[in-house]
């Protein structure tokens, strides 16, 4: 019995489909940016034809992320902090914090015993903490966003970023880069701040073992370090993690599946409308 | 581009009387209007500053700025009194109540009359300026501030109160005597300001008049304990205006003796704010959103309502010694025991008073989860709220969520995020119920 997730976040459009038994069938991201919105539809057709099935075979679809509220094939809408808990239990089931750090903002995700939300925070209203942040500073000193964890690695120490408003700290970087700063050091500064900002906010839940980091930002080896460094022991790391939305979103449909849930409406193959 | 239409910002409220309030605001400012017209004087004051009965006592007719700001948002015309507030040089860190009472004197001042089309008929200038330290430090310092422009005298009121854990015992007396010398000294002020001598019997008057408002609000609040909720907070941050904008008169007396019959009615026929109470709320603290108050309906859509909050009702009655006769000493001893009320209690367990109110709030209300906002610009209500709330965590198991705006200043506001955060928020009480 297959069910569908669909993550809509502010850079990438994520869908899963998995099976009864929480594995994974296809998955497929593709971009969400405001020229590429309508492709959300694209994206679950890729990932259903991926795993040779049609949308009506879907169990229930679950849309999650910034865009779910209108997801025209989606049976139910969800918020991305339950169906990173969800797909993060699935995955980890030792996992007692959920650290996600997205193109658009970040979160800590605390999980009672059951695997359930307890608690969570979010970022502040700006780019600090989130992947943008990076982003906007990787253009700065020329380098590929995809690099820089890398790039920190090969750093002997770090360059302190005090300004973490990210306009500032864009300047701080022009300022360091003048005075002859490594980009190296410049880039595992960047880490830091991010892992002291994102490691502080989710602090308010109390850490503890296991910690779990999972968005975009989890695929950089420099900040996952950063982030260690910051709560004292190694953190864990899904081995996709742009998608533990999509796949707690696909099973948080299939809880709903068997409490006997089923889709209220004919699901309608349209184009996601992000303006109404 | 056609502007689009103004966005709804105020509540549906939950009581009847809760409606009437808005009446009562309008009130304040046509009242101050109509008192400079008959030569009587008009003071800018600062609420729940241990001096409100004084004023009403001295024929003072009291003009809440901070209210105006909080006026001034709920209409949404805010932006002109900040801007030009910013434009003098105020920074966006500043108190926001305090830009717009600035920006609007500085816009009066530059006009030379009200500005065109201000909420409720703007305020007109006043005769005196009463500042105080309650609450935090705007309070004192704004009207200071505000001396650029408007040349009439100020008086700045100290008040005090001890820290947790002191023994009350031993510096009792002493903050007891300084509060009262800062009472006696704005007593000497508006003396000096008005050309009379204040009538003792007179304030006392006003003072049984406050404790009595101030009883019945109190006693709303402990009928607020029953399920399903007869009064929401939306309610609540209306209602404050009798107690605190009407301190001291029969009109703050009426009002909560009616709201009272009111919610009593609700409890007795177990009438909730809505028909299907899933969740109850406590606004755990921070002032607040005046520019989108209809959040709270927003919570209200997937059934959860706050029952109950930690602001403006700040002190629970208190019971000053029978040996005290003089209403000035009243005053000062009011204060002391309103200050120190959950000392005792903070230090036998968590070291801080806010915590043990909210606790008790907790369990007397029953509540599933509690949201607080911080204010950006509102460094009172705001600074210690996440400590407050991480060590709320370590005596309670809630979910408990922050929202972060300002409490008039819409450029701190984000309507997508706080929906993002409501919806993960309302799924985790969900969770905890089992109710996904």
């Amino acid at each position: 019995m297959p069910f569908g997730g669909i993550d809509i976040g502010s850079t990438m459009t994520k869908v899963v489909i998995a099976d009864e038994k929480e594995q994974i069938l296809a998955s497929h991201i593709g971009p969400t940016g405001a020229e590429h919105r309508h492709l959300a539809l694209a994206v679950m057709d890729e990932t259903l034809s991926q795993a040779g099935l049609s949308i009506d075979q879907l169990r229930f679809i679950v849309a999650t992320g910034y865009g779910r509220i209108n997801v025209p094939f989606a049976d139910k809408q969800i918020t991305e902090i339950t169906c990173h808990a969800r797909g993060i239990r699935a995955l980890f089931p030792s996992a007692k914090i959920i650290i996600d750090i997205g193109g658009q903002d970040s979160k800590g995700i605390k999980l009672d015993a059951d695997g359930k939300v307890a608690n969570f925070v979010m970022n502040d209203k700006c780019a600090a903490g989130t992947g943008r942040f990076l982003e906007v500073i990787a253009e700065t000193l020329g380098i590929n966003l995809v690099d820089m964890g890398d790039i920190a690695s090969r750093a002997d120490g770090f360059v302190q970023i005090s300004s973490m408003c990210t306009v500032f700290a864009e300047h701080e970087v022009t300022s360091r880069l003048a005075e002859g700063a490594d980009v190296a050091q410049i880039v595992a500064g960047l880490h830091e701040a991010i892992a002291s900002r994102v490691v502080n906010m989710t602090r308010h839940l109390g850490i503890e073992k296991d910690v779990v980091v999972t968005g975009g930002g989890a695929k950089n080896k420099g900040l996952i370090k950063a982030i260690a460094g910051k709560v004292g022991f190694d953190v864990l790391t899904p081995p996709e993690p742009f998608i533990t939305g999509a796949l707690g979103a696909a099973l948080v449909g299939k809880d709903f599946y068997d409490r006997g849930v089923r889709p209220a409406k004919e699901r309608k193959k349209e184009d996601v409308t992000f303006f109404t | 581009m056609e502007s689009t239409q103004q966005a709804k910002t105020t509540a549906v409220k939950g009581t009847d009387t809760a409606r009437e309030v808005r009446a009562l605001v309008k009130n304040i400012y046509k009242s101050a209007h109509e008192a400079k017209a008959n030569g009587k004087k008009v003071a800018y004051f600062m609420v729940a500053s241990q001096y409100d009965e004084v004023i009403r006592a001295m024929d003072v007719i009291p003009l809440p700025t901070e209210n105006y700001a909080g006026l001034c948002a709920a209409k949404r015309d805010m932006d002109r009194f900040l801007l030009k507030a910013e434009a003098d040089g105020y920074s966006q860190v500043l108190c926001s109540y305090a830009r717009i009472g600035l920006g609007f004197d500085s816009l009066r001042k530059e006009l030379g009359r009200i500005p065109d089309n201000s909420p409720d008929g703007g305020m007109p200038a006043p005769d005196m300026m009463l500042g105080s330290s309650a609450v935090c430090d705007p309070r004192f310092k704004w009207y200071q501030a505000a001396s650029r422009y408007l040349d009439v005298p100020t008086f700045g009121m100290d008040v005090v109160a001890p820290p947790p854990q002191d023994d009350l015992n031993e510096v009792r007396d002493y903050y007891i005597q300084y509060q009262r010398d800062q009472v006696q000294g704005l007593i000497d002020f508006l003396e000096a300001q008005t050309g009379k001598k204040l009538d003792k019997e007179r304030l006392w008057e006003c003072i049984r008049l406050g404790d009595k408002a101030w009883q019945l609000w109190y006693d709303i609040d402990r009928l607020r304990v029953a399920v399903p909720s007869p009064m929401p907070s939306q309610d609540h941050f209306s209602i404050m205006v009798a107690g605190h904008y009407y301190a001291g008169t029969q009109i703050a007396v009426d009002f909560y003796q009616k709201l009272y019959d009111e919610v009593k009615y609700k409890v007795d026929h177990k009438i909730g704010v809505i028909p299907d109470e899933k969740y109850r709320i406590l606004y755990g603290g921070g002032l607040p959103p005046w520019h989108t108050l209809w959040i709270f309906n927003y919570f209200e859509s997937f059934g959860a309502v706050f029952v109950i909050e930690n602001v403006y009702r700040g002190f629970d009655p208190v019971e000053v010694p029978s040996h005290v006769k003089d209403p000035v000493d009243y005053l000062a001893w009011r204060a002391f025991l309103r200050y120190t009320a959950y000392h005792e209690k903070a230090r036998a367990r968590s070291g801080n008073p806010t915590v043990e109110k909210l606790l008790g709030m907790i369990e007397d209300y029953q509540i599933d989860g509690v949201v607080f906002h911080a204010c950006r610009s509102c460094r009172a209500t705001t600074i210690g709220q996440t400590h407050i709330k991480s060590e709320l965590g370590k005596y309670c198991d809630l979910p408990m969520m922050q929202l972060v705006s300002d409490m008039v200043d819409l450029r701190d506001y984000s309507e997508a995020q706080w929906k993002a955060q409501i919806g993960a928020f309302i799924e985790a009480l969900q969770a905890r119920s089992g109710r996904r």
